[in-house]
């Protein structure tokens, strides 16, 4: 579901659910003037966040940063899944940071895959 | 406090002045996230508020006039013995404007909170009131901490 909620300033959200190994994933995701935010969970809770953008080098291939601002830092996987947000939203034309919360009963390459898949279906960029 | 998993409906209320309201976009009845927005208005400044609430935590977004992400705090009780700790994630300019909002969530609901907004420093009246809104909100929601058994002498 997309919304608008508020008039006359920059504003959406979209809220989805897909479903895996029997238990289900919420996934929101908004659109703010400076930033996007995704989360997906599953436990209830945001888990761990992480905030992601892209750095203007002198290089002609942009260059990201990664970075977890809470929750677990021992889990590469959660990183992986914001890198490639990041580029996706880069390559789509936004400058505009990610910060992404990932709530996850495991941190398995084909969960993160999921995420990935279902965020880009859903996005706002 | 029956809440209708469904409704979807845009409404306008004069009660408090609240200019707008969207309540719970969630899809079905299986979405444990429910959101919900609506718009105030404070001395002609239009204020948004954004309320995503999971099974165990609470994720809010103040907007003042704009649609900036602002600010990003978290606070949740810790040790010892349950006390409310916040914490600056993202932003987080000397005057910490919203994070005494982030704590006294937590003290009122007992439930982690995730705080995100871009009010400006230095006007104690605005942060006030977005916090007395927020808070009213969030009861109507359904978010109270049980209160200790009154000691009758």
């Amino acid at each position: 579901i997309l919304a608008f909620p508020f008039e006359d300033i920059g504003f959406a959200e979209i809220q989805s659910q897909f479903s895996w190994q029997e238990s289900k994933v919420d996934i929101v995701i908004c659109s703010y003037d400076d930033q996007f935010l995704v989360m997906a969970t599953q436990i209830g809770t945001m888990g761990t966040i992480m905030h992601a953008r892209k750095e203007e080098g002198m290089l002609n291939t942009p260059t990201f940063n990664v970075s977890v601002i809470f929750g677990k830092r021992d889990e590469p996987m959660l990183l992986a899944c914001a890198r490639q947000l990041i580029e996706h939203i880069s390559n789509s034309g936004s400058s505009k940071p990610l910060t992404l919360s990932l709530g996850l009963k495991d941190h398995s390459m084909e969960i993160l895959k999921g995420i990935v898949s279902a965020v880009i279906e859903n996005r706002l960029w | 406090m029956d809440f209708d998993p469904h409704a979807s409906t845009i409404e306008s209320s004069s009660a408090d002045g609240i200019v707008h309201e969207v309540q719970n976009l969630g899809i079905n009845e299986e979405s444990s996230t429910n959101i919900t927005c609506f718009s105030d208005v404070f001395n002609d400044i239009p204020i948004h508020f954004q309320i995503i609430c999971f099974p165990k935590q609470i994720y809010a977004w103040i907007g003042c006039q704009t649609a900036r992400f602002g600010s990003l705090y978290a606070a949740a009780s810790t040790r010892p013995n349950n006390i409310v700790s916040v914490t600056s994630l993202l932003g987080g300019t000397s005057d910490n404007t919203g994070s005494g909002i982030a704590r006294r969530i937590v003290l009122k609901t007992g439930v982690p909170v995730t705080l995100a907004c871009n009010i400006p420093k230095d006007s104690p009246m605005l942060e006030a009131h977005v916090e007395k809104k927020l808070i009213q909100k969030l009861i109507f929601l359904g978010y109270t901490k049980s209160k200790p058994q009154a000691v009758t002498s």
